[in-house]
């Protein structure tokens, strides 16, 4: 105030441009400190209320499982299965003229696929295993045990280690893969198979690469 | 040429450090029977064990009613060697020659189809009169697939472990198998009312035959005298072939014979068989050939006949040339003793009855009939390894 003083003191003119310089002052200080002071940006109040949503809890919404299970197939258990009897072929259904037509397609489809099936042809031996799946005639050739020699029928249904056969007295037949050996015909070309390496679900059959190992004999 | 059979027991049965004889005996009032079963095992350092050989020994006579020897000879049914040996003879005797003649015919089919035999037609009319004999003939038991028709309606089926897989007809496996099943036997008896031709056990043996397994070998066939008629049908659908039993017959002299009533069962096979083969026993020291002796004591023959008849030979025929030789030894006063040698086929499937027969060292099955004059007998049944026990 001895500042004041001397202002009031002097002319007019004078006291107004130091004023002025005064008040320029004062703001230029404020800025100046405003910028050397660091504000971290979380405590920056004013710019997170007005950007940003705030969470003021942790709930996730639930997802909807029972809507998206309903595109994919549903499974049933084992015991269901059995209980269902989904795999029994019932006794009416059980004749070889029914299943002779299959057959016959089946047979009409591995010669579209391979083009004729000619010895030539680049249908190797895995082609011919993931075909043979169902609904083909094949005979036992080779076995242990001497009753099953012979026995001759359409594949209806196959096991892990199991071939169920229907023959052409329409009897099912239920031959185990194990020390047999089947001969396959399909389209004049006669495959065996032995049983001991066909031990295996067909669905797994079919990403399974066949390594020779051990021995073919029964 | 037929199969060679050895004539002599092989020699490591004849030099054994132990021998197990059971002994047993049925005293009669007029003659012992004495049954000697010696059963050789070699102790030998380098060997455990080695394979046996079963050599059964019966004395006894033919006036004794209670004596086998026409159950043994027929028991024999599939014979291929008959061999004489006739002490003081320089000639065969014109019966004995003409009982040796007079052997049975055969005949050799080529490539017969097994399947044939259950021809409903030749079933009828051979098999269940009982009068037919049939081997496979050129097959090696231990190797190939043998069968083998029996008079009493049964074929026997020697098969290896894959044609016995592909067959499909029930079996059972060999009795001589080691440790794996190698070897399966298919006995099938055609008489029984469940192979009777239209039954479904006859349907399936012979659509195993012809279709699974299609087993086709060369096949002696013989029949009784007069059932020749029966076997017509058959053969005339293949290439066959009538064979007479081969006869030959040599003269020995100066012969060193043992005392046959006292020698010992190992040494007295051995020199008949040396005798049969024409090997000498003088074992002298320049020459190395052969070490055989005859048994002490010694007498020696001037002259001796030794005859062999081979083929395919029924045991009637054999007890035909036994009778006559018994007859021969009554009339001739100079013969003391008679030898007959029988010799059983090496590769059959069967040899004595039904017993199963194999070939392990060798496939012998044989039997020697020493006969002298006062109606006894000295019977030896021989089998080798793979054999069950002679009757």
């Amino acid at each position: 105030h001895v500042v004041q003083k001397l202002i009031e003191s002097m002319p007019g003119r004078i006291a107004e441009v130091l004023k002025k310089r005064a008040q320029h002052s004062t703001k230029f200080t404020e800025a100046y400190l405003k910028n050397c002071i660091q504000q971290p940006t979380r405590l920056d109040v004013k710019n997170i209320v007005t950007h940003k949503a705030v969470i003021l809890g942790y709930s996730r919404p639930k997802k909807d499982k029972t809507k998206r299970n309903s595109k994919k197939a549903k499974g049933l258990s084992a015991r269901q299965k059995r209980t269902m009897k989904v795999f029994r072929i019932k006794p009416e259904h059980q004749r070889y003229e029914l299943f002779l037509p299959l057959h016959k397609l089946w047979g009409q489809y591995i010669i579209d696929l391979c083009g004729g099936l000619k010895p030539t042809s680049l249908c190797g031996e895995t082609l011919i295993l993931q075909l043979i799946t169902c609904v083909l005639i094949v005979t036992v050739v080779r076995s242990k045990c001497p009753s099953y020699v012979g026995t001759t029928g359409i594949l209806i249904q196959e096991f892990k280690h199991v071939f169920k056969i229907i023959t052409k007295e329409d009897k099912v037949k239920v031959i185990p893969k194990k020390n047999s050996v089947f001969s396959v015909e399909i389209e004049g070309f006669v495959s065996h198979i032995y049983g001991n390496k066909f031990e295996l679900r067909s669905s797994e059959r079919s990403a399974k690469k066949f390594k020779v190992k051990g021995t073919i004999d029964l | 040429m037929l199969h060679h059979v050895p004539n002599s027991l092989p020699v490591h049965c004849v030099t054994t450090a132990t021998r197990l004889a059971a002994v047993t005996s049925r005293p009669n009032e007029d003659q012992k029977r004495i049954r000697k079963k010696l059963n050789p095992v070699k102790m030998c350092a380098d060997l455990s064990r080695t394979p046996r050989n079963l050599l059964v020994c019966e004395r006894s006579s033919f006036l004794d009613e209670k004596n086998r020897l026409s159950f043994q000879v027929e028991q024999l049914r599939f014979n291929y060697k008959v061999s004489l040996l006739l002490p003081e003879c320089g000639s065969a005797p014109s019966h004995l020659e003409s009982t040796l003649n007079s052997f049975s015919r055969f005949y050799l089919v080529k490539k017969l189809p097994i399947y044939e035999l259950l021809d409903k037609d030749f079933l009828q009319n051979a098999v269940y009169q009982g009068s037919v004999y049939g081997l496979s003939f050129g097959t090696r038991i231990d190797e190939d697939n043998c069968v083998a028709l029996m008079p009493n309606g049964r074929l026997v089926l020697s098969l290896d472990k894959d044609s016995y897989e592909m067959l499909g007809f029930e079996g059972r496996p060999s009795r001589f198998n080691h440790r794996t099943c190698s070897r399966f036997v298919v006995p099938v008896d055609l008489k029984e009312r469940s192979m009777a031709p239209g039954s479904p056990g006859y349907r399936r043996l012979l659509r195993a035959l012809s279709s699974h397994l299609k087993l086709q070998t060369d096949f002696l066939i013989s029949h009784h005298p007069g059932g020749g008629a029966s076997l017509k049908a058959l053969l005339s659908r293949y290439d066959w072939s009538e064979r007479r039993p081969e006869v030959c017959s040599r003269r020995l002299s100066d012969l060193v014979c043992p005392d046959l009533r006292s020698c010992d069962p190992h040494s007295l096979l051995e020199w008949l068989g040396a005798a049969d083969a024409d090997v000498s026993c003088e074992n002298s020291s320049s020459s190395f050939l052969s070490t055989l002796t005859c048994p002490e004591p010694t007498t020696t023959l001037a002259a001796a006949l030794s005859a062999s008849v081979s083929g395919l030979l029924l045991p009637q025929d054999v007890q035909r040339l036994v009778e006559q030789l018994r007859c021969h030894l009554q009339q001739e006063q100079t013969a003391s003793w008679a030898s007959v040698t029988v010799h059983g086929f090496a590769d059959g499937p069967v040899s004595w009855g039904d017993e199963e027969h194999g070939v392990l060292t060798g496939g012998e099955n044989f039997y020697n009939l020493l006969m002298f004059q006062d109606h006894t007998y000295r019977l030896h049944l021989a089998t080798g390894p793979q054999d069950g026990c002679p009757p």
